[in-house]
């Protein structure tokens, strides 16, 4: 799979996939480096190879993590783009409560009177 | 950033009275406008456990104009909490009421994107820290 075929097949849920200690950590990882393999990934948990690749497939099909072989070893690198979604939903969200709050404190202002 | 959102007002006012603006339905009808529009939303909340609700406006190309919930928590005259479901995504929200004395009332609300009990335990995990690492990376 090359990656433009990965950044378009988001068949994941950002939101889902961040929502794990494990991912988070992965993609802080990553944030951290050009690129890595799977075995410097694992050297950092508890748990093992298969474990942690199972969480960079949920992250991958989530549209966060890119992979690509090199020889016999798979690196794997973040791609932050996806991460604006969850960006964009606080934008959102921010912008609909502080304007509504500003309307309740009218309402509480004229009841006041 | 953050993957809560969290925000703070206060308001001259009672508890009593800014929890009835949060919980009367006829009352969160004048608050609660569709921000594009400004056109108040209708709703059928009630502040009972379980209860399930709509907030609705006119739909449009994109959005079809329903925010649904469930109650979550009702601890008058304190503590708020449903699920805001719209748009094929699901937040929960959170109100907390704090009454500040000299006739002011702290409301603080937290509103985050993960809904499910689960994700939220592991949202207290390293969250904060992990936002300031997400700036990084989003840079």
């Amino acid at each position: 799979m090359n990656e433009n075929e990965n950044e378009n097949n988001q068949s994941r849920d950002v939101f889902d996939a961040v929502a794990d200690p494990t991912r988070r950590r992965l993609i802080e990882l990553l944030a951290g480096a050009e690129e890595l393999p799977l075995h410097e990934l694992t050297a950092q948990f508890q748990m093992g190879r298969t474990a942690v690749s199972k969480h960079l497939t949920i992250l991958k099909e989530a549209g966060l993590v890119l992979d690509r072989k090199v020889g016999r070893e798979t690196r794997f690198r973040l791609n932050a783009a996806p991460l604006r979604e969850i960006q964009d939903w606080v934008a959102f969200y921010s912008k609909f409560w502080r304007a509504n709050l500003l309307r309740l404190n009218q309402l509480l202002e004229e009841e006041a009177e | 950033m953050s993957l809560t959102l969290s925000l703070d007002f206060q308001y001259k006012t009672t508890l009593e009275k800014l929890w009835s603006a949060l919980t009367d339905s006829s009352k969160l009808a004048k608050w609660v406008c569709n921000i594009q529009t400004g056109e108040p939303m209708e709703n059928d909340f009630k502040p009972v456990v379980g209860h399930r609700f709509q907030f609705r406006t006119q739909p449009t190309e994109y959005w079809d104009g329903v925010v649904e919930g469930e109650v979550l928590i009702v601890d008058e005259p304190n503590r708020l909490s449903y699920t805001w479901g719209s748009g094929g995504e699901k937040h929960t929200v959170v109100w907390t009421l704090q009454d500040l004395g000299d006739g002011k009332v702290n409301l603080h609300l937290e509103q985050s994107g993960i809904s499910n009990e689960q994700a939220l335990g592991g949202a207290k995990y390293g969250w904060s820290k992990w936002c300031s690492e997400l700036e990084k990376a989003l840079a």
